[in-house]
């Protein structure tokens, strides 16, 4: 929710008291619906016309396409976790989760080519599934136990590849083409994204699914009370991260043609988060617009170009993202006053 | 069982006596249950011990166990203070971005290859002020702004992690000078590495704060029930953002030994270490709901975790599982904690 | 046995009243009490004794008239205030930290700066044992001050609730007074002894207000008693010169009977479509047995300690039991909620904000989600005829504004509560419906038009099972009443022939 929002609530509560008209309520909630949609696509312009003035080369030199393309696995990372944020939970081990996935991909599109993609995104979708599953029935706070088992796939990465980089032996033809050819400059790993953004968007939207893990996320008591599948629902949520994970591992192979198991997979967990948390996702859950996202992952992507077109050292984008998500939650927070949080 | 038995005769006519042997009950359930858990803990301690002692003969020697008490000492540290805050009911992902910061800004502070200035003791004043900014930030925040602390601490773990990766630039590795210094961690003094002895001094101080400080009590009261701390007019917001302060410093406290015993600075110091102390916590039977726990029992959490990990390596099982025994570890132990509350119409994030 | 030579009262207040919007729930409450008096406050569900325990409390404010403690007038600004002034509130629902010992819980009010904690900052535990210690005794009660709250018995736990209020009073040197809410309801009987036995005695240190439903324990205990009705205080006796009969009748005001309604009677041939039988839940309720016809109303009455909104989440499956059976339209198994909701059984819930509705989600979602009816083709749902069929009930429970695009919580209690049957009534299989308290919280106005639609959906052939929050609202919309106390059934009316009063039922509860 955004920070106009809370202030309405504010507002709700005192025309409530008064007994104002319920209209004047009314129509200060259409006014943020507005907001919500076009806040995330203001911020990435915002740093976009920044950046051009700052480095006019920038655009001039096909920058945008390279920020497409560079963002394509933090799009589809973010994509899940936006998911998992919708019903309230969190899912700290989906970076490693494709980083894993794009570790198998690299060990497999040798000996099996073409199925080798189809394994993965079934491997990747049940560790996603398995997460979930552990939320729903044993009823764990999702953080900590995405903790954990993102400490076990970090391992199964590092077993896997032996402590290594792994290369694609062969077969990687087809997977390099994603990231090689292109519409409109842009490779076809931002693509996949946008699509999955887009599939995404029609399920939370425009099926029972979808309006039930955002009742889920809204107020998940009044949705097990409405008879929504709550438990099937958030497997699915976490399915779905999973699944949107081994895509990110995907693209991941398809730009570098290979997977180190340090390194990448912690180094992408914050900035999904943080473009989820752009994108428009909020962190209580029930708050969420893929296609935003996709403006998300965008301004995600632009913050080492803009850091370093402000005059900020290069090192400093883990601080950036760290405080960027402090701050995008912080002013983005619905909150009441006597509410407790924990 | 039986007090109820009691208390259905003394309604007959009500007589002091059936009232005594009810408090007395409940007297002697209330001493057995304290005990109950840790005689768990220290019977999984022993035996681990056992098999890792039965696996390899090198296990059970003075040397390994000063070095399990070496490697231990950075994440008992640490866990104090997560012990801490997980008792409010909240959490600290921070610690190793406020270990990173913490060292990096000491080392390059103290003496070291890159020259530069050598504060000598301010350097750790400085260096543990750094940390106390950061756990004052993440309190702050989250109690002011009512950001939910796991985010608040993910994001300062980023943040601490930037300051140290500034701080390092892109010169040369910084190298400890000192030779006072160097190994000091791993020194043994009256029979006992000098870095278990500060995480001893931190365990004790721990204790008592939690023990016999208004900070403590209200700490555990607050993970109880917060609603009726505030409504009892106890100082709920201080005593949070206290906590955090307390745990940010504790880990700067880790990041400067860690870097003490890694000789050079790194931003990345204390990687691992929230996998270690995490887990810790909650094997130690602490609830991550909070006002449940203590910090003795983390000790044995953080013993328990390290030995494993220890006679596995020993065993010469490959340092890259560890993470997926503590991972796997820590699961377990939230599942088990969370089974028996189980209830359709919990809600559980 | 009040004290004849100490005039400044305990307490006084003089003509205090609350409102919230239009509702009045205390009009002109003047009370006083005495140094070592016991006084019992009874009323009917809604008389506005917790709205006035809640102005005594600090909790809430009050508009008009003054309150006085030991001579002094007040304005308290939050609880602690209250507690400053020596009024401690033994509240329904426990106020201890169960993690911590007794000792603390007792002495958390109190300033532990200057005595139970030394120099450096540290408690003294000794003296905050020994302080805990004097303030059991004063009580007479010998629970050790170590001990953890979580290790102690209900009763006992009230116990230090009552030391801890006791403790505050002293602390500030004043009488004390100590308010407990229902502090018997969950207790068991033989608990429910030792209390009153403990009650008595704190005469001899301060003065007690005793809030509770069952009659014969404050005529016990009590002093005097004051009878609250629609917000006032209406009658204040010695208990010497009352019968219960006499309360009774003075908590109900008029004898109303049940409106002359067209009252169905049970055709023969009828199954009844949820029949539950000898249904057990250890602690909550026992032997159970209710059928609801279609059709019919059956409501059922009792008290907070009756057990009948388990009863009630138990059919719809949201809560288990331990033995009996539940059958719904034939079938009998362990029903879990979505297990009832396919039999066609819905349920609105006495918290409608936390649990009967999603608040921040347009109206028509809210409708549809449970039953999307023909807003959805298979897993498909159609924004647009969505929109129409919440507009199609908009039109048919009359919900203002005829907006359903908006953000259910922007609507008014009584139109959000008209959302939530629709949630329901938007099945096409709707058999049963069972209404926990649905009228609460509401306005007359809204509650009325909520009465309505309740009973059209009666009319068109659907089960009741109605949890109401007065006997004057059973009465007005029941075909069936079942009466419920301590967790077991105690009276059973067929309004179609039997024409009780409302003492009888309130007789039945208490």
């Amino acid at each position: 929710m955004t920070k106009i929002e809370s202030e309405t609530t504010k507002i709700d509560r005192e025309t409530t008291k008064l007994a104002v008209p319920v209209r004047a309520k009314f129509q200060s909630v259409k006014r943020i619906g507005g907001w919500h949609a076009i806040g995330p696509i203001v911020i990435f312009v915002a740093i976009l016309v920044v950046v051009a003035i700052l480095t006019p080369a920038f655009i001039g030199g096909g920058g945008l396409a390279i920020i497409a393309s560079s963002s394509a696995p933090i799009l589809l990372l973010a994509l899940g976790q936006a998911m998992v944020l919708n019903v309230g939970s969190i899912d700290l081990s989906n970076a490693a989760i494709g980083l894993l996935g794009a570790i198998l991909l690299a060990l497999t599109l040798g000996p099996v080519a073409g199925l080798s993609p189809l394994i993965v995104l079934l491997a990747t979708t049940a560790f996603g599934a398995v997460n979930g599953l552990i939320v729903a029935y044993a009823q764990v706070p999702s953080f900590a136990l995405t903790l954990g088992t993102l400490g076990i796939f970090q391992a199964v990465a590092l077993v896997a590849s032996g402590r290594t980089t792994v290369y694609v032996s062969s077969n990687g033809e087809g997977i390099h083409a994603l990231y090689e050819s292109g519409i409109a400059n842009v490779p076809l790993t931002f693509w996949m994204g946008v699509l999955v953004a887009v599939s995404l968007w029609v399920l939370l939207r425009y099926t029972r699914i979808g309006r039930g893990m955002t009742a889920i996320g809204k107020n998940e008591s009044a949705a097990i009370f409405s008879a929504v599948r709550t438990r099937s629902l958030k497997v699915l949520a976490f399915a779905l991260s999973g699944f949107c994970a081994g895509l990110a591992g995907i693209a991941i192979i398809a730009q570098a043609g290979s997977a180190s198991p340090t390194g990448l997979g912690s180094d992408l967990l914050l900035p999904a988060i943080a473009a989820a948390l752009i994108g428009g996702t909020s962190i209580s859950g029930g708050v969420v617009n893929p296609l935003t996202v996709i403006f998300g992952a965008l301004t995600v992507a632009l913050v080492p170009i803009a850091t370093t077109a402000v005059g900020i050292d290069a090192q400093a984008q883990s601080l950036v993202y760290g405080a960027v998500i402090i701050a995008v939650v912080a002013l983005t927070m619905s909150r009441n006053k006597a509410s407790i949080v924990k | 069982m039986v007090h109820n038995a009691l208390s259905k005769q003394s309604a007959v006519g009500i007589d002091t006596t059936a009232i005594r042997i009810r408090e007395s009950v409940i007297e002697r359930r209330a001493r057995f249950r304290g005990l109950a858990e840790p005689l768990s803990l220290l019977m999984a301690l022993a035996v681990l011990i056992v098999v890792f002692s039965l696996l390899n003969e090198r296990f059970l020697t003075t040397s390994n166990f000063q070095n399990v008490l070496t490697q231990s000492a950075i994440p008992l540290i640490v866990a104090v203070g997560a012990t801490l805050v997980i008792l409010l009911g909240s959490i600290d992902l921070s610690v190793e971005g406020v270990m990173g910061a913490t060292g990096m800004t000491w080392i390059l502070l103290s003496a070291n290859s890159r020259g530069g200035v050598d504060l000598g003791p301010w350097a750790w004043v400085i260096a543990l002020g750094v940390a106390l900014v950061l756990g004052v930030a993440s309190g702050l925040i989250f109690t002011a702004l009512k950001v939910p602390s796991f985010i608040v601490t993910l994001g300062m773990w980023y943040v601490g992690l930037g300051i140290a990766t500034m701080l390092y630039g892109t010169d040369l590795l910084p190298r400890l000078e000192d030779e006072g210094l160097k190994g000091w961690t791993s020194r043994i003094s009256f029979g006992l590495p000098n870095s278990f002895w500060v995480a001893l001094l931190v365990i004790g101080l721990g204790i008592l704060v939690l023990r016999s400080t208004r900070i403590g009590r209200v700490t555990l009261a607050i993970g109880n029930s917060e609603t009726i701390v505030r409504s009892a007019g106890l100082p709920a917001f201080r005593v949070k953002v206290a906590v955090f302060a307390i745990a940010a410093l504790l880990s700067g406290l880790g990041g400067i030994l860690a870097t003490v015993q890694l000789d050079i600075g790194s931003p990345t110091v204390g990687s691992g270490v929230l996998f270690i102390v995490i887990p810790a916590v909650v094997i130690g039977g602490t609830h991550l709901g909070g006002g449940k726990g203590g910090i003795l029992r983390t000790v044995l959490g953080v013993f328990l975790l390290t030995i494993l990990n220890n006679g596995l390596i020993l065993s010469g099982v490959e340092s890259s599982y560890q993470s997926a025994v503590t991972g796997a570890i820590l699961v377990a132990a939230i599942v088990f904690a969370a089974w028996s509350q189980r209830d359709r119409l919990r809600v559980a994030k | 046995m009040s004290d004849v030579t100490t005039p400044p009262a305990v307490l006084r207040l003089d003509a205090v009243s609350k409102s919230f919007g239009s509702n009045r729930a205390v009009r002109g409450v003047s009370l006083s009490i005495q140094p070592g008096q016991v006084i019992g406050l009874i009323g009917e569900n809604g008389a506005g004794k917790s709205t006035l325990l809640k102005i005594l409390s600090g909790n809430y404010r009050h508009d008009e008239g003054t309150i006085a403690v030991n001579g002094r007038e007040v304005q308290f600004r939050g609880p602690a205030d209250a507690l400053r002034a020596g009024i401690g509130v033994v509240h329904q629902e426990q106020s201890l930290f169960t993690n911590l010992t007794i000792a603390e819980n007792i002495e958390v009010n109190t300033p532990i700066g200057r005595g139970g904690v030394n120099r450096l900052g540290l408690y003294n535990w000794r003296r905050l044992y020994a302080d805990a210690a004097q303030a059991l005794d004063l009580i007479g009660s010998h629970l050790n001050p170590k001990t953890r709250v979580s290790d102690l018995s209900f009763v006992d736990r009230q116990m230090v609730e009552i030391a801890r209020a006791i403790r505050v009073s002293a602390a500030s040197h004043t009488t004390p007074l100590v308010i407990l809410d229902e502090p018997t309801a969950i207790l068991e009987r033989t608990e429910t002894a030792i209390l009153e036995r403990e009650i008595s005695k704190l005469r001899d240190i301060g003065s007690v207000i005793f809030v509770s439903h069952r009659l014969d324990e404050v005529m016990r205990i009590c002093d005097r008693v004051v009878v609250m009705r629609d917000g006032e205080l209406i009658a204040d006796r010695s208990v010497d010169d009352v019968t219960e009969e006499e309360l009774f009748r003075l908590m109900v005001g008029r004898e109303t009977h049940a409106a002359v309604r067209n009252r169905r009677s049970i055709e023969p041939a009828t199954k009844p479509v949820i029949s539950i039988q000898d249904l057990t839940r250890a602690g909550s309720y026992t032997d159970v047995s209710i059928d609801a016809y279609p059709g019919r109303v059956l409501a059922i009455l009792g008290t907070s300690g009756s057990g009948r909104e388990a009863v009630a989440r138990a059919i719809f499956g949201a809560e288990g039991f331990d033995s009996g059976s539940v059958s719904i339209a034939g079938y009998s198994g362990r029903p879990s909620i979505k297990k009832a909701v396919a039999l066609g059984v819905g349920y609105v819930p006495a918290e409608r904000k936390t649990e009967g509705m999603v608040g921040e989600m347009p109206a028509d979602q809210n409708i549809t989600l449970t039953h999307p009816g023909s807003a959805a083709i298979g897993p498909f749902e159609l924004p647009r005829r969505r929109l129409s069929l919440a507009r199609l009930w908009f039109e048919k429970l009359d919900i203002r504004p005829r907006e359903p695009e908006h953000m259910l919580q922007d609507f008014s209690g009584g139109n959000q509560q008209k959302v939530v049957l629709a949630k329901w009534l938007n099945s096409s299989d709707l058999k049963a419906l069972v209404l926990d308290h649905p009228l609460r919280g509401l306005d007359p106005g809204a509650a009325e038009t909520v009465n309505a639609q309740i009973r059209s959906v009666c009319d068109d052939g659907t089960a009741i099972i109605l949890i109401p929050d007065t006997i004057d609202e059973a009465l007005d919309i029941a075909d069936d009443i079942v009466v419920m106390r301590d967790g077991r059934i105690s009276g059973v009316f067929d309004l179609g022939h039997d024409n009780p009063a409302t003492l009888d039922l309130l007789e039945r509860m208490l």
